[in-house]
């Protein structure tokens, strides 16, 4: 059950660089600041969005089931159910399609984040949801993000964090997906914090479907490790896991991904791809595929290319007159592009793209 | 005028020199062929005066208008107007065709200056229609998933689009059909003016119906052995290269014979340059 209790508002002012954001560019957004809303300008047919404030007596019922269904969860995840003082809670009505994707800015100024979202998508409907996370000054943060996708629905949740150096960010994520649903989780990571996600999604019903893919660049003495582990507990699921990875400077970068078929559990698929590239000798990224598997009658498959730039695609767009540096980026962001589908806006691109930019400068 | 010096070029690849002293001079305006049969050093001719990073140079000079190529970066090479279209392109995921060129055009600009974006879809248009290229090829990823032909022809609209002062194409016609081989022959033919030296290396004289060579050489052994007019492509279009190699006295025409490399060099070669005195 969630406990939540809200900090104090101290300035109510929406930051520059979110401005900037949403200007123009972006529709259906809300800014959440240290669990106070300050401007939300969602108002779709079928769709509850709201921080838990309101959704704790507003949708109290539908909150409750889903704690019924949760089973192991790591003492993080507990905590942030406990102590979140920042929630947003989202629920997309059954038959419901929600066509333009909607823009939450999860930030943190005054106290430590701790922070839980819930999205639940009931039967046949679909939402693309995009969740931007920054904060202002060194902070620990401890996230929750949980998302029920019930029967038939289709829910694509994307994550963006930039979260400042001299920071800690745990978060968790956890997936539920019934009957011929979709969960599609990404996270495009450009934090300079010290990072650990972890992700794990249940596909609990035949034709259960799953997609975590996760770009992540780290620098300087930066540490992150991402651990995701999609467990197939009914026949006829797919879990798909893509993992790409830039590390430069002294930083550590890890990728562990766990494909886990239960016994009986026949016709499912199981598949991940992890990708890297390493900018400096100093450097390091580990993926450690998994495959725990305890059935015959499934297809699996995992794999890992990790390696430093391509020297003949350096030699190739050298010679056509880029400098080292300029074929570097465009190759690194090149290699990356495979997250920009994912962010939903131009200007988010942009400073996804700027961020990679700022993170590899030193090469 | 542009011109591209090669002084008594020796490079080794692996601890194994693969140019033995080769010597050529391209002027603005002429196009020279190189012919010659398979590991014979042609390729890497064109990758050393490109600067592949794998290939050591060991001996002689590049110079570009007087310049020392040698002591250029790679970029530096090509802003200073050498191109080469190559033998095997590289694929690189998730850059664009489009995004990639005009990053190229831009590092030939002033620092903080940039083509103008409507004359460079204008341009890039024409290239594509003129090659006969798909229209969607400035949004798809850099020679990924290209057929070979495709590849060659993206290999001609990046020269179409940089006008280098020296361009070298390696086998650029190799993979291509009848039709294809026609239109990448005609723009590179349209693409000439006396400003621009071109060196063809291929193993067809068919190129050359299309590309018009004032000079030929044939390349042995990391040395240009033989140079002509086109008189020599016909003969060794119809006749092979054996009668260049009873010419110059040499038996395995290869720089690295692919049986046992020391037998061969030590025993056979040095017989026959013996003999040939
Ligand atoms: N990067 C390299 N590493 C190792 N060996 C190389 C390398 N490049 C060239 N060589 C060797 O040098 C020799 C000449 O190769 P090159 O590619 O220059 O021949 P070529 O004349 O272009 O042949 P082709 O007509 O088949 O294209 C060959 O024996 C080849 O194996
Ligand atoms: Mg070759």
């Amino acid at each position: 059950m969630v406990t939540y209790t809200k900090n104090p508002l101290i300035n109510d002012t929406i930051p520059k660089t979110i401005e900037s954001l949403i200007a123009d560019d972006i529709s259906h957004y809300l800014v959440i600041k240290d669990g106070h809303i300050l401007a939300k300008d969602i108002d779709i047919e079928g769709l509850y969005i709201d921080n838990f404030d309101n959704a704790l007596s507003d949708k109290i019922d539908v909150i409750q089931k889903i704690d019924d269904t949760k089973t192991d969860v790591s003492d993080a995840f507990k905590y942030v159910k406990e102590n979140a003082t920042s929630g947003i809670f989202v629920h997309v009505q059954k038959n419901t399609v929600i066509e333009p994707p909607l823009h939450v800015f999860v930030l943190q100024e005054e106290h430590d984040m701790v922070h839980n979202t819930i999205v639940v998508c009931d039967e046949n409907s679909q939402l693309n949801y995009m969740e931007y996370y920054q904060n202002e000054q060194p902070s620990s943060n401890n996230i929750v993000n949980q998302a029920i996708v019930n029967e038939n629905a289709k829910l694509t949740y994307t994550t963006m964090n930039l979260f400042t150096q001299k920071s800690v960010l745990d978060v968790n994520r956890q997936g539920l997906v019934k009957r011929y649903g979709t969960l599609t989780f990404n996270n495009a990571e450009v934090s300079d914090a010290l990072s650990n996600v972890n992700t794990v999604v249940k596909l609990v019903a035949p034709y259960a479907k799953s997609y975590v893919k996760t770009v992540a660049i780290t620098n300087q003495q930066q540490e992150a490790r991402f651990e995701q582990l999609v467990e197939h507990l009914a026949q006829y699921t797919e879990g798909y896991i893509e993992n790409y990875g830039v590390s430069s400077d002294t930083s550590a970068l890890v990728f562990e991904g766990v494909g886990k078929i239960h016994k009986n559990m026949k016709h499912s698929i199981a598949r991940q791809q992890n990708r890297g590239i390493v900018l400096s000798r100093k450097a390091r990224l580990d993926a450690n595929p998994l495959l725990l598997i305890d059935e015959y009658d499934v297809i699996a498959s995992h794999g890992a290319a990790i390696g430093k730039i391509d020297e003949e695609q350096l030699y190739y767009l050298m010679s056509r007159g880029l400098t080292k540096r300029n074929a570097e980026r465009l190759i690194i962001n090149g290699f990356l592009n495979p997250i920009l589908d994912a962010l939903s806006s131009d200007k988010l691109k942009t400073l996804f793209i700027d961020s990679v930019a700022r993170k590899t400068q030193d090469l | 005028m542009s011109k591209l010096e090669i002084k008594d070029l020796h490079a080794e690849v692996e601890g194994n020199e693969i140019l033995r002293g080769v010597t050529l001079t391209i002027n603005g305006g002429e196009t020279h062929a190189i012919m010659g049969p398979n590991g014979t050093g042609k390729s890497t001719l064109a990758s050393v005066v490109m600067g592949h990073p794998k290939y050591k140079v060991t001996q002689g000079e590049i110079l570009l208008d007087g310049n020392n190529v040698l002591e250029m970066d790679v970029d530096e090479r090509a802003r200073a107007g050498l191109f080469l279209g190559m033998q095997a392109p590289a694929e690189v995921p998730g850059v664009t065709n489009s995004d990639f060129i005009k990053t190229a055009m831009n590092a030939r600009l002033e620092e903080g200056k940039k083509v103008k974006l409507f004359a460079f879809i204008k341009q890039y248009d024409k290239a594509v229609q003129e090659l006969k290229m798909s229209e969607d090829l400035p949004h798809r990823y850099l020679n990924e998933g290209f057929s070979g032909g495709e590849k060659k022809r993206n290999e001609i609209l990046q020269m179409k689009m940089l006008n280098p002062k020296i361009a070298i194409l390696d086998e650029i016609d190799s993979g291509l059909d009848v039709d294809a081989l026609k239109i990448v022959g005609e723009n590179v033919t349209s693409m000439k003016h006396d400003q621009l030296g071109l060196l063809l290396i291929t193993h067809y004289q068919r190129l050359l119906d299309y590309i018009k060579a004032d000079k030929v050489h044939v390349m042995m052994k990391g040395q240009l052995v033989k140079s002509g007019g086109m008189d020599i492509i016909e003969r060794i279009d119809q006749e092979g290269y054996d009668w260049i190699k009873q010419e110059v006295g040499i038996d395995d025409e290869r720089v690295i014979p692919k049986d046992d490399k020391e037998l061969v060099t030590i025993g056979t070669c040095a017989t026959k340059e013996a003999l040939d005195l």
